[in-house]
């Protein structure tokens, strides 16, 4: 079973942060597998500009963790804002051989000397997109992350981009599915050729 | 007049004397309430030009977290950067513009680094065996 962690940023990039995993389980969805992709409530997410995750599990065969609402080992960490990393350790629990990718536009490099000692050496490879030049916009969704329905449609914005660049570093779906669960195309075929993979 | 209300009169320290009754103390750096650190949600950081202050202390007033701060005696102005959340109320409240508001990312250092946002005993007793 693959394990998905995103973090984002409190209300303004709420949405972003959920497509990004609605993205990918979907296109696992019709490629036939199980999946799960689920918000966090443990951390108070509805307050601006809070570090927040987000979750998703994609698997073969039947997922049996069905009441646990948070991913304590993931394999894949996806982070929509960067600056996020120099207050939290984002990588905390991942599993060995594990992928990260970074929403910016520097070097791998600056941003992973945030990331402590022990957890760097489980990762396998850092991926860095410039998922905001990438996207038109910013999609902002006012309903809230706690029992929220996503009525406008999934993968419009800088989610896209991001979902596009997980699928290519680690191979967990396939291009095809994944440009046609987005409703931005374009946003998802480009993350996915423009990520700048670093292996480590 | 004077002896009359004098009994409903607070002495205010000098460099505690500005206009309203909004008197409240900063939240104290380094360790009081180690699971309430605001300082990691701040993607861009105020930074004051000293040459262009007048002390008029209108960022101390404006300030939702009271952190903005009086330094170096009462004569400078500077920042608690454990709470600060760069909501930039501070920067539009400065009348001569002298805060700038300049992203996160081109500073090493000055934001408190958590190892999760709520570590809870149950949750660190998974991680025990890491």
């Amino acid at each position: 079973m693959i394990e998905i962690t995103v973090w984002a940023t409190g209300v303004i990039q709420d949405k972003e942060g959920r497509d990004v995993c609605l993205v990918l389980t979907e296109a696992a969805f019709n490629e036939g597998k199980f999946t799960q992709a689920f918000d966090n409530y443990v951390d108070l997410p509805d307050r601006i500009n809070v570090q927040v995750r987000k979750y998703a599990r994609i698997s073969e065969s039947q997922i049996e963790n069905v009441f646990e609402y948070e991913n304590h080992r993931p394999n894949i960490i996806g982070v929509c804002e960067a600056t996020i990393m120099k207050g939290i350790n984002v990588c905390k629990g991942i599993q060995k051989n594990g992928f990260l990718v970074i929403n910016t536009t520097k070097d791998p490099e600056e941003l992973l000397k945030y990331v402590p000692e022990k957890e760097r050496k489980r990762l396998k490879a850092v991926g860095t997109i410039d998922a905001l030049g990438i996207a038109p916009e910013q999609l902002i969704d006012y309903s809230g992350s706690e029992g929220a329905e996503d009525v406008s449609a999934i993968g419009g914005g800088l989610g896209a981009a991001m979902a596009g660049a997980i699928a290519a570093i680690s191979g967990v779906v396939k291009k095809e599915s994944v440009l046609g669960a987005a409703s931005n195309r374009t946003a998802a075929k480009r993350g996915y050729d423009e990520v700048k993979i670093k292996q480590l | 007049m004077k002896e009359r209300y004098k009994k409903y009169t607070i002495e205010i320290p000098e460099e505690m004397s500005i206009p309203f009754a909004g008197i409240v103390e900063s939240p104290k750096p380094n360790g009081e309430q180690p699971l309430m650190l605001t300082g990691g949600w701040r993607i861009y950081r105020p930074v004051v030009d000293s040459e262009k202050c007048v002390m008029c202390k209108s960022c101390v007033l404006a300030c939702p977290d009271a952190t903005v701060l009086l330094v170096d005696g009462g004569n400078k102005i500077g920042f608690n950067l454990d709470y600060c959340k760069g909501c930039g109320l501070c920067t539009w409240a400065c009348p001569v513009n002298a805060i700038d508001r300049v992203p996160e990312l081109d500073f090493e250092d000055g934001v408190p680094f958590q190892d999760a946002l709520f570590l809870l005993p149950h949750v660190e007793a998974l991680y025990a065996d890491d």
